[in-house]
């Protein structure tokens, strides 16, 4: 869907409310403008000695004073009530869809962006929205309905404000564009800043252990200095909004009324070309004069919060066109008997070789240990087991059968992951352990957690498994992978995925943690990312990889005995 | 130089803070004599002479008129009243503008002043006296609160003096030409504020209910996001929609309350002013059914315009004085980070190497609060010259607790450090640190050059000094790749480095400032054994220095001359690594889990 599509998509089921507010801005519109018209015809009953009129005219205008607020009361909240809708829907949406792209287009993203598109650009868009539709709708009824008005008061009159108002136009248009091109220049220096001060704080030790102190000050200094400077302008510049419009609006409403007093020296001769003039026309005239330039401004004023919302929109669109991970597979497995490899290219990046013709077969039962160095891209092979990935050419295949056309859901219900850092959500210690396995008792869950070494901490917790626990608090990295553990332990599934770093982890934890490791791991076919020499030495398999790519496979004597790099590795390490 | 305060930022440009306001009460005298002016020239168009104007302030103005007209015709008299108000408006137009720059000019050399001086004040604080205040406070302080002083200042030399004037000249002139307008219009100031402040108050009060829903909505998401990968592995999506659903709700449900609220600003005022008008209207009724009606009409035409002034005054005071109290509110959170006391202040005393341990700790304890228990209990250790020594614990141990207490970013608790024999609280703060290479557990480097980041700790450093610095740390192999070289650029927290090449650079950062003392916090935990060895044995290789090495990893601190085993912030075991294999049992187990245990 391009953009307009979307919107729409999002307008459409408003359009009652938006046809609604549509009705009521006219009408409150329409009571508000005839304010000065109908006083001013008082004003003239008054001089015509007609009281009863001078009162009907007082009347109407009461009510229509008191009509017009409740109109245009109703007309807001309904404005504010449609957008809000809005964005409840996109936000749900946008929701449901970071769960259902691929994990390709998932990682493709800076998470904390995908996390702005819910807060910030909702934000942006919603903003945009209200004051869009308010602005527009109320604006241009109010144009039109005052050229009206000023037409039934006096025609020559109103064509002279018609001609001028362009003047005022022109004048805000010019000053914000000027000053939006310095506030730009402002902000984007303002973010300078802003940056340079975050880097300091977060490397504070660093500088002040190089006596750096001054140096930094130094360009600090300068970069604020431009900044200044920046600033200055882009105030100025932004400053001559309010005196210019009001030079202007003074100009006006000066030209009109003297225009508007000379009318009254040839007020019969005028009454022949239908433009009578009285003190009371004049009044009204000069209401509407001021009035007149209002709805211009405003609508040049929402622009920007437009252009903000409009980007944010793109953004939000183009999220929503990632296409939703569809899983073409219909095929169900009861248990895993084998995982294979046959012939995998990969890579994340065409430029970049990663894993290149694998060939390799996980059988019921193995034990499956791949080591080397950080970076080495360990993790891509358990992103292609687990199915987040595909393989550019070759196939990977379950119980023979291949990947696409098995359900992403059932491959994946049966291998169970413990990662190095855990994912723990805001909810309780019960709730993040049957994450995986909704429907398991609490009893089943103790059980899993007596297992993985996590229920001593877990009863010293206030309130043992009810206790609410989230990402950032309350639990240390080791407690948070006991976690994990447990979760794995109560799913018990049939392969079992484990990354072994325990780095943040004190020494007493990651020895219980090892003790985890070796139950959950037990009499399943496993896959670890292995550190631990036990590990590695009782695998069936070694995969040792190096910058991307696997250099050598078999098992512990058969790689020491070719005296590789798995050797240099195992010796350096361990010996 | 630095200010102490946001009022001796004030007091620098006291000057700009009182001409600028003065030159706006010129131009609030023409904007409101407009009206006036205005009535005169009605007036003059209906009587003939300006002695027949029966109210004596449009008869004065009407005679002013005159001196200037031409003729005596009323065409003549409208058109010169027009230029005269024209040209008014425009001298007042120039005035406001040079009022305006004098405005912009204070407000950024204030914020200016006052950027700077937080920021230097931030350069120099100790990590506690960060701690206290928190970092995310800091952040605040220098990038949201100096730009609300700012704000605030721009709008208090615009309007502090102009706004007030505008509307206390409005009314009184309304009074002037008609008391019963005058009381009218004093009537429908205070409701206009009235009205403005409470929906305003009770809308920042949904507000911060809006912000909280914000923020639960801002956390789930980040969680789905963090969890992408067993999200996609769980059967539980639906649920997890449905909480997240029933949250996008209660934002709705809320921001719709607020906004019924919000939404009575614009109906409330609009109503409040027409209805003056009519009853304004209603109330010189007898007026205006008198001889004297012309006279009436053209005050009423005056006098909507000073309504039109005094509703716009009003509605710029009630936000004006919102954004100033804002602005002191910051002011006051400025005053607080700049008022902080250094905690750590440099003593004036250096020393040469001698026969004394290089490094001693007395008896240190150390607490993060007054009242705390000791977090590092009874340090007691010395390093000399040349000597390695190797400290091991797990987190929350206190071992870089201990690494701050040696770069002095914080001081003891009590008992004593003496670097080469001298009191360290009265050690020259700039030549110890100088002395020290640290490396810290973030390899923290900056956005720059490669080459720029080397310099850092070293002005003077040749290229070949920096080329040899990145060899030893077994940097150079990936330097050299780059096309740029040691000009290779480093982004903004280093995103375009990986773990391991980040904490190789930093080595080598600390290696170009030749240090007496290297200290290396956990920061080969990225790299594979084989290259932390490889750099290990070339920092055995600078006999003369002395190495502190900090690590979770047996392999990285086992061939120290000393060992430090860290627990709980106390020293538990120490001595050479055989001695600690033979007798420590806690030693032996790290060892066992690391590597042996099979």
């Amino acid at each position: 869907m391009n953009t307009k599509e979307r919107l729409f998509h999002y307008l459409k089921p408003l359009k009652r409310e938006l046809l609604f507010a549509l009705v009521l801005a006219l009408l409150f519109v329409v009571s508000n403008l005839a304010q000065p018209f109908l006083l001013g015809r008082a004003l003239d009953a008054s001089n015509n000695n007609n009281l009863s009129e001078f009162y009907i005219y007082l009347i109407v205008s009461f009510v229509l004073a008191l009509l017009g607020t409740f109109f245009s009361y109703i007309f807001e909240v309904i404005v504010s009530n449609a957008s809000q809708k809005a964005i409840k829907n996109l936000r749900d949406d946008i929701y449901n869809h970071i769960n259902s792209i691929s994990i390709k287009d998932f990682d493709a993203k800076k998470r904390g962006d995908i996390v702005q598109l819910e807060i910030r650009d909702m934000e942006y868009f919603a903003g945009g929205v209200y004051a869009v539709f308010k602005t527009l709708m109320q604006g241009i009824f109010t144009i039109i309905i005052t050229i009206i008005m000023m037409c039934l008061v006096n025609w020559i009159l109103a064509l002279g404000v018609i001609l001028l108002s362009p003047l005022s136009v022109i004048m805000s248009y010019i000053i914000s564009h000027f000053s939006g091109k310095y506030f730009k220049k402002q902000s984007s220096l303002q973010a300078d800043v802003s940056s340079i001060s975050l880097e300091t704080l977060n490397n504070i030790d660093i500088i002040q252990s190089l006596n750096h102190e001054d140096k930094s000050l130094e360009e600090f200094k300068k970069k604020n200095e431009v900044l200044r400077k920046e600033g200055r302008v882009a105030q100025f510049s932004a400053s001559w909004v309010n005196p210019s419009t009001r030079l202007v609006n003074n100009t006006i409403y000066v030209l009109i009324g003297i225009i508007g007093i000379i009318m009254l020296f040839y007020d019969e001769k005028l009454a022949l070309v239908y433009a009578v003039m009285s003190l009371g026309r004049l009044s009204s005239f000069l209401s509407y004069t001021t009035q007149y330039s209002k709805p211009f401004n405003e609508i040049s004023g929402v622009a920007s919060e437009y252009e903000s919302a409009k980007a944010s929109f793109n953004r939000v669109n183009n999220f929503l066109n990632l296409k939703e991970d569809i899983d073409e597979g219909n095929k169900e497995i009861s248990e895993i008997d084998n995982i294979e490899f046959k012939d995998v290219n990969f890579s994340y990046d065409m430029n970049k070789k990663l894993i290149e013709h694998l060939n390799l077969k996980i059988n019921k039962g193995d034990k499956v240990a791949i080591v080397g160095p950080t970076g080495a891209g360990k993790t891509t092979l358990i992103n292609l087991i687990m199915r987040f990935y595909d393989p550019q050419s070759g196939e990977v295949l379950v119980n023979n059968i291949p990947y696409k056309d098995v359900k992403k859901h059932s491959l994946r219900n049966h291998i169970g992951m413990v990662l190095q850092d855990t994912w723990i959500f805001k909810g309780t210690i019960l709730d993040n352990i049957r994450y995986l396995k909704p429907e398991a008792s609490k009893e089943e869950v103790i059980e899993a957690s007596k297992k993985a070494h996590a229920d001593l901490f877990i009863n010293a917790m206030p309130n043992g498994y009810e206790t609410v626990i989230n990402a950032k608090e309350g639990l240390s990295e080791g407690e948070k992978q006991m976690i994990a553990i447990a979760r794995v332990m109560l799913l018990n599934p049939e392969v079992v995925i484990l990354d072994e770093a325990t780095s943040n982890i004190d020494t007493r934890s990651e020895k219980l943690i090892g003790e985890a490791f070796d139950l959950v791991l037990k009499n399943k076919t496993s896959i670890v990312i292995a550190h631990r020499l036990s590990t590695i030495i009782n695998a069936d398999t070694i995969i040792v990889m190096k910058d991307g790519s696997i250099i050598e496979t078999g098992n512990h004597q058969k790689l020491m005995k070719k005296e590789g790099f798995y050797y240099s590795l195992y010796s350096s390490q361990y010996k | 130089m630095m200010i102490k305060k946001v009022s001796e930022a004030y007091k620098k440009n006291l000057a700009l803070i009182i001409f600028g306001p003065l030159l706006k009460i010129i131009e609030a005298v023409f904007d409101l004599f407009i009206p006036l002016f205005m009535k005169a020239i009605i007036d003059l168009s209906q009587y003939d002479e300006p002695s027949q104007i029966p109210n004596a302030i449009s008869q004065s103005l009407a005679r002013f008129i005159r001196v200037f007209s031409p003729g005596d015709a009323p065409i003549s008299d409208a058109i010169t009243g027009g230029i005269i108000i024209l040209v008014m408006g425009v001298v007042g137009f120039v005035i406001t503008m040079v009022a305006q720059y004098l405005a912009a000019v204070t407000s950024t050399n204030v914020g200016n002043e006052v950027r700077n001086s937080l920021y230097n004040k931030i350069l120099h604080m100790s990590k506690k006296d960060r701690d206290e205040i928190t970092n995310a406070k800091l952040l605040t302080v220098i990038n949201s609160d100096t730009y609300q002083l700012e704000k605030g200042v721009l709008l208090f030399v615009r309007l502090i003096i102009r706004a007030p004037f505008i509307l206390l000249g409005a009314l009184i002139l309304s009074f002037v030409l008609d008391w019963r307008v005058g009381i009218a219009f004093t009537v429908i100031v205070p409701l206009i504020v009235l009205v403005n402040i409470l929906v305003l108050r009770k809308s920042s009060i949904g507000y911060v209910e809006i912000q909280k829903d914000l923020d639960e909505l801002s956390s789930s998401t980040s969680e789905v996001v963090e969890g992408s990968r067993v999200v996609r592995a769980s059967n539980n999506q639906e649920a997890s929609f449905n909480k997240y659903s029933n949250k996008t709700s209660s934002y709705e449900a809320k921001s719709i309350k607020v906004n019924k609220i919000n939404a009575l600003i614009n109906p409330l005022t609009f109503a409040l002013t027409s209805i003056v008008l009519i009853v304004i209207i209603y109330l010189l009724k007898g007026d205006l059914f008198s001889s004297s009606n012309v006279l009436i009409a053209s005050t009423i035409i005056a006098e909507m315009s000073y309504l039109a002034q005094i509703f716009f005054t009003t509605v710029q005071i009630t936000q004006a004085i919102i954004e100033v109290v804002k602005a002191g509110v910051s002011s006051h959170r400025i005053d607080d980070v700049l008022a902080k006391e250094e905690s750590i202040i440099s003593g004036d005393k250096t020393n040469e190497d001698g026969n004394y341990p290089l490094i001693k700790f007395n008896h240190v304890n150390y607490s993060f609060n007054k009242d705390d228990n000791y977090f590092l209990t009874d340090l007691d250790f010395e390093v000399r010259k040349g000597e390695t020594l190797g400290i091991i614990g797990g987190t929350g141990s206190g071992k870089s607790t201990l690494i701050n207490l040696m770069e002095r970013f914080i001081d003891v608790t009590s008992g004593e450090i003496l670097y080469q024999n001298t009191p360290i609280k009265e050690y020259d703060l700039k030549s110890l640190r100088n002395d020290i290479g640290l490396v810290n557990q973030k390899a923290s480097l900056f956005k720059g050059s490669i080459y720029d980041n080397m310099k850092m700790s070293n002005p003077i450093a040749s290229e070949e000094e920096i080329i040899d610095a990145l060899k030893k740390a077994e940097a150079y192999e990936f330097v050299s790749k780059y096309e740029d070289g040691i000009k290779h650029e480093i982004n903004e927290g280093a995103t375009n480095l990986s773990g391991g090449q980040k904490q190789r650079l930093s080595i080598a950062r600390a290696l170009v400032k030749h240090p007496k003392i290297l200290i290396l916090d956990d920061s080969t935990s990225a790299l594979d054994l084989l290259t932390d060895k490889r750099i290990r044995s070339q920092l055995n290789e600078m006999k003369d220095t002395t190495k502190i090495i900090v690590s979770q990893r047996v392999a990285t601190i086992q061939n120290a001359d000393y060992i430090l085993v860290l627990e709980g912030g106390k020293i538990v075991e120490r001595g050479k690594h055989q001695e600690l294999m033979k007798n420590s049992s806690i030693y032996k187990e790290i060892y066992e889990t690391q590597v042996k245990k099979d």
